[in-house]
């Protein structure tokens, strides 16, 4: 039954394509987020899904898109090269067969990241993009909180509509992306004009909210916990009153503290006692493999470079308290442990010039929104009110991305490719924009238009 | 059941969303922005400034300012 409502579902949403083929752009955005196929038992799993709502999607665009706005930026062409890059460093890899698989997805979620901002031309698929994004992440968040709400959770046991523990259903990854679209979130509940702000919107953004907030409890991934302490940090920065705001942070977070699940608090408590935790300390002894690796493979071992690893490592314990304190120290064995952190996994994999071009794409991303916020609220004009607010969204999203992903090897993670699409999208959009904006026929032209390519995105 | 009612909510408004966007004129084509006021921001900040002689979106009968 439910294999037939995904089937109609999928059906109608590409039939809607054949009317505006922006949709098969916004149904590939679906599938590669929700992932039908997975939820399915038949039928959609028996079909290379995916990749016939790409071309869809690819057609669509060359031959109906008007193409005469599309611009190459710096970022963009930086996902082309690492896109290359990946696809030597997969041809050398030191682990050929688990390289040829991750390389399997990995390059079409930076095609899509490379095609994604030449479709985004008008505010308006700027905003569906967003919005489809988060309704997508929507069917794994409501069930997740719904599930936390109800039964607490636990670390590896909250059951996220399917067993596989893969793309935006692995615990960790699901709390870092769930923490990273509040500030979106928000922003579509403000300024949205599919779903206009009414009652209705309020209510369901305050509840996906609150969710969102569920996630890292249910899943108990400490990465979540980091981001919304990074999310709270950033909400402080344009709140009008910082210390009530502040006040009222710490004050709800206490309150919230009975509440929540005692193998949440415990597991938390962790955070502090990374001596004897091994998660942690394989975490460490990981990194300091890839370092060693790094500087003997400088442009990298390929993909899941790290399945050569072999690591040694030891836990220290204070037992007992008081007058008699015994320290014990264990010695382990282990090997073909994940990196656990996406730069470490970049450096690992795709070297030096692969981190780079990483750092690149993310750190231009911060750069980029901060520089469109200012600007826009220099501008100050009646129909741009949204922009400075979506930029900043968009950069808080990126930078609790780049926080919870010092802990989560989520380098290549296709939702966080959509987000960085959207920003280049967005960009080069405003650019256009404000060139329309400032031209002048008979004078200054060759002045608007050298200032204009000076205001590049990057 | 709570995997149910999740995937059934986040599809009916995926389904609404994208049902509102087909009849969304704005959703492929929009309207040329209002030029610029004055100084447009410190990219472009004292070197475009305009006497404005065209009519504006806004000016026009029932349009309105476009993003």
């Amino acid at each position: 039954m439910r294999d037939l409502a995904f089937v109609g579902f999928l059906m109608a949403f590409l039939a809607l394509g054949f009317k505006r083929p922006f949709i098969f752009v916004l149904a590939y955005a679906y599938v590669d987020i929700v992932a039908p196929q997975r939820l399915s038992y038949w039928m959609l799993n028996a079909v290379p899904i995916s990749v016939i709502v790409f071309g869809l999607a690819v057609v669509g665009w060359l031959a109906v898109d008007d193409k005469r706005s599309v611009r190459l930026t710096p970022r963009l062409f930086a996902i082309l090269t690492l896109l290359i890059y990946c696809a030597y460093t997969t041809s050398v890899a030191d682990v050929p067969i688990f390289a040829q698989e991750k390389w399997g997805w990995v390059w079409k979620a930076l095609i899509f990241a490379f095609f994604l901002p030449l479709t985004l031309r008008t505010k308006l698929r700027i905003e569906a993009l967003a919005l489809f994004m988060v309704l997508c992440a929507s069917a794994i968040i409501v069930t997740g909180g719904i599930k936390t709400a109800a039964s607490g959770g636990g670390y590896g046991v909250l059951r996220l509509l399917v067993d596989n523990n893969s793309g935006l259903y692995e615990g960790s990854i699901i709390s870092t992306v769930a923490i990273c679209i509040i500030p979106l979130i928000l922003w579509l509940g403000k300024y949205g004009t599919i779903f206009p702000q009414d009652w209705r919107v309020k209510t369901y953004v305050a509840a996906l909210v609150f969710a969102c907030l569920l996630i890292p409890v249910g899943t108990q991934a400490r990465t979540g916990l980091v981001c919304i302490g990074v999310l709270a940090v950033l909400m402080l920065r344009f709140a009008r009153y910082r210390f009530l705001y502040a006040g009222l942070v710490c004050a709800v977070g206490l309150m919230a503290v009975p509440f929540l699940p005692q193998s949440f608090t415990e597991r938390m408590d962790t955070i502090r006692e990374y001596k004897a935790d091994e998660s942690a300390n394989t975490r460490l002894a990981v990194w300091k493999w890839t370092w060693e690796y790094a500087k003997n493979n400088p442009m990298g071992g390929g993909f899941d470079a790290y399945r050569q690893n072999k690591i040694t490592l030891n836990t220290v314990e204070t037992i007992g308290d008081g007058t008699t304190t015994q320290i014990e120290v264990q010695q382990m064995e282990d090997e073909g442990r994940a990196y656990h952190s996406s730069y470490f996994e970049m450096l690992g994999e795709q070297g030096w010039p692969g981190l780079f071009l990483w750092l690149f794409i993310h750190l231009g991303g911060i750069v980029r929104m901060e520089f469109l916020h200012r600007l826009y609220k220099r501008r100050d004009r009646e129909d741009e009110q949204w922009v400075a607010p979506l930029a900043l969204a968009l950069q808080n999203g990126q930078i609790i991305y780049m926080i919870g992903s010092l802990f989560v090897g989520i380098a290549f993670q296709p939702f966080v490719y959509m987000l960085i699409a959207l920003q280049i999208g967005l960009d080069t959009y405003l650019a256009r924009r404000r060139q329309e904006a400032a031209w002048r026929p008979m004078r200054g032209e060759r002045q608007v238009n050298a200032v204009a390519s000076q205001a590049q995105p990057t | 059941m709570v995997d149910n009612f999740s995937i059934a909510l986040s599809h009916a408004l995926i389904a609404l969303a994208a049902w509102r966007l087909i009849f969304r004129d704005d959703l492929d084509r929009e309207d040329p922005p209002a030029p610029d006021k004055e100084r447009a921001g410190f990219a472009m900040g004292g070197l475009v400034r305009r006497k404005q002689s065209k009519p504006t979106n806004e000016d026009k009968p029932g349009g309105r300012g476009n993003a």
